[in-house]
């Protein structure tokens, strides 16, 4: 069985950056950035690859909608059982 | 009708792909080069850190697991200290004073660990993914359930935020400090957490911050508790609280709320993305939330022993707000142990405005599509910061007007945060689950079992309080 808290794969490709003498990383040279970040963490990148979306199966809008009609209906009970609490207290 | 097949943005779209591939060595490479931000370059400089302390040998060698540590902790500390808000130490607090130890010392521990199964699913999304949940609810189920999902936080949020700054106002007025400086001062404090304009000094600032939550420990201390009653209710989970059911259901629904919320969700997703994590990290992400966990469930019993002396001076608690819980504590538990608590419960507003104003300000920057991130400038990210502090201000303001009914508002907050969250719980086990956004990452049996479980539980006790308050005499209340 798969674990849930298995080790994640490390990096696959571990390019070191460049490091100063003062053992500071050069982050004025991009190579040294992108070599820190994956490949989708940078902002550019990001802006241009999205996530499609995913085609949703009647089961899983049937309970998307249940629980929307069950968040309306909590909320007027709510509503409802605070009015009374506050009608109460005065 | 559901948008979901013709909702589409403008943007060109080339599909994602999780990946764990180095920006350096991929085929976009010289053309993102020319295309760095401030953003991209302080999240370098964070990773740089972590490479640096997994790399580290030598004599730093017995401490590299420590230094790493400190490198990645933040999300998850901050998401729990945060959700120890001014309204969550006064359910905690209520529960104390009206029941005392017993039943619900336990069952906050047990709210705590459900917190930790969903929120170690947000870790993973956001390492993973490099999304925010917001950006992420958008883009894979379409703006229709998106902005319902949006809806539902905005609403959660605002109100919450409005509960932080009555925190904040009682906790100082025990001190006699006026509530136009007590809210202007904390209005100074947001907005100066968010001046750098760099994510790990605000993380490091909020957390400096959030770490005096500990002072609900001491004032448990000066209560002088029975910690063998403490044990024997940690075990058997009893006495059970008596009395009237509804208002018991009421104070469950009202502590479960003050463990797991939606803002949660939105706030560790999009602070994991903004620090840069990446899959290795998930573990220390993990760790990271575990902390939090133990932290806060550690301060959440503090603030139920602190008040436990009121239950058995039979002194009557039903009504009581911050800064009543701290008068009525005097003579039980001394002026310090008072003062103590009330200074809690300013420091629980203040630390909870500032990270659910910037889950806030994440989420409307992730689907406006524009700068989200604390490592952004000012002149950037203008709406970003806009958001964060006008939602803040706005908040801090309703406050301040006369006869503003506060107590309906402290009412309903973490009631209304319950009710919202098995929707939101439902987003997050449908992406966690989605293998096209976390690949080798998606959720496996005993997480998705947890993960249902915890919906389960939340939906019964949302139907369990609304069946007490529209027929209480079917629960004999």
């Amino acid at each position: 069985m798969k674990s849930d808290y298995s080790e994640p794969r490390a990096s696959r490709t571990d390019i070191r950056p460049v490091v100063a003498d003062d053992g500071q990383p050069h982050l004025e040279d991009p190579s040294v950035v992108l070599s820190l970040l994956e490949a989708d963490q940078v902002v550019a990148a990001k802006q241009h690859m999205r996530f499609g979306r995913q085609r949703l199966s009647r089961g899983v809008r049937a309970m998307l909608w249940g629980l929307r009609v069950y968040v309306v209906v909590m909320l007027i009970i709510v509503l409802v059982s605070v009015l009374r609490a506050v009608h109460a207290v005065h | 009708m559901d948008s979901s097949k013709n909702d589409s943005n403008a943007a060109p779209r080339i599909h994602a792909r999780p990946t764990t591939e180095s920006a350096a060595a991929s085929s976009a490479a010289p053309e993102l080069a020319t295309l760095l931000t401030h953003e991209d370059v302080d999240r370098a400089r964070d990773r740089w850190q972590v490479a640096r302390a997994r790399r580290k040998g030598r004599g730093a060698q017995k401490f590299r697991g420590v230094r790493l540590l400190w490198l990645l902790i933040g999300p998850g500390v901050l998401v729990f200290l945060g959700e120890n808000d001014a309204p969550s130490m006064l359910s905690y607090s209520a529960d104390g004073a009206r029941y005392g130890v017993g039943f619900f010392i336990p069952f906050v521990v047990l709210t705590f660990l459900m917190g930790f199964i969903v929120q170690e699913m947000t870790v993973r999304l956001g390492a993973v993914t490099h999304r925010g949940h917001a950006e992420l609810i958008f883009d894979r189920f379409g703006k229709f359930w998106g902005f319902f999902a949006m809806g539902d936080l905005v609403l959660g949020n605002f109100l919450t935020l409005v509960t932080e700054f009555i925190g904040v106002r009682a906790g100082l007025g025990f001190f006699g400090i006026r509530p136009t400086i007590a809210i202007g001062g904390a209005l100074v404090i947001v907005a100066g957490a968010i001046t750098t304009g760099r994510y790990w000094t605000w993380e490091r600032i909020t957390m400096g911050l959030a770490i005096f939550n500990g002072l609900f420990i001491p004032a448990a201390i000066l209560a002088r508790p029975n910690w063998h009653a403490v044990g024997h209710a940690l075990v058997t989970w009893m006495p059970l609280p008596g009395g009237n059911r509804s208002e018991i259901l009421l104070l469950i629904l009202a502590t479960i709320g003050a463990t797991v919320t939606p803002w949660m969700l939105f706030f560790q997703q999009s602070a994991v993305v903004d620090k840069g994590m990446q899959p290795r990290d998930i573990n220390a992400g993990r760790l990271d939330t575990m902390l939090g966990v133990l932290l806060a469930s550690a301060f959440a019993i503090a603030a139920i022993l602190a008040t436990a002396p009121l239950f058995h001076h039979g002194i009557n608690a039903a009504d009581f707000q911050a800064a009543q819980f701290a008068e009525a504590l005097q003579p039980l538990i001394g002026h310090t142990g008072a003062a103590l608590f009330a200074l809690g419960i300013f420091e629980a507003g203040i630390v909870a405005a500032i990270a659910i104003s910037t889950s806030s300000a994440y989420a409307f920057g992730e689907v406006l599509q524009t700068g989200h991130s604390l490592n952004r400038p000012l002149r950037d990210a203008w709406p970003f910061y806009l958001v964060l502090l006008g939602s803040a201000c706005a908040a801090a303001a309703l406050v301040l007007i006369p006869q503003f009914p506060l107590e309906f508002v402290v009412l309903t907050v973490n009631v209304i945060a319950v009710l919202a969250m098995p929707p939101a719980l439902a987003f997050l086990l449908l992406l966690v689950n989605d293998r096209e956004v976390m690949g080798e990452y998606v959720n496996g049996t005993w997480a998705n079992v947890a993960g249902i479980g915890v919906t389960l539980l939340l939906i019964f006790a949302g139907i369990g309080f609304g069946i007490a308050t529209v027929f209480p005499k079917w629960l004999g209340g």
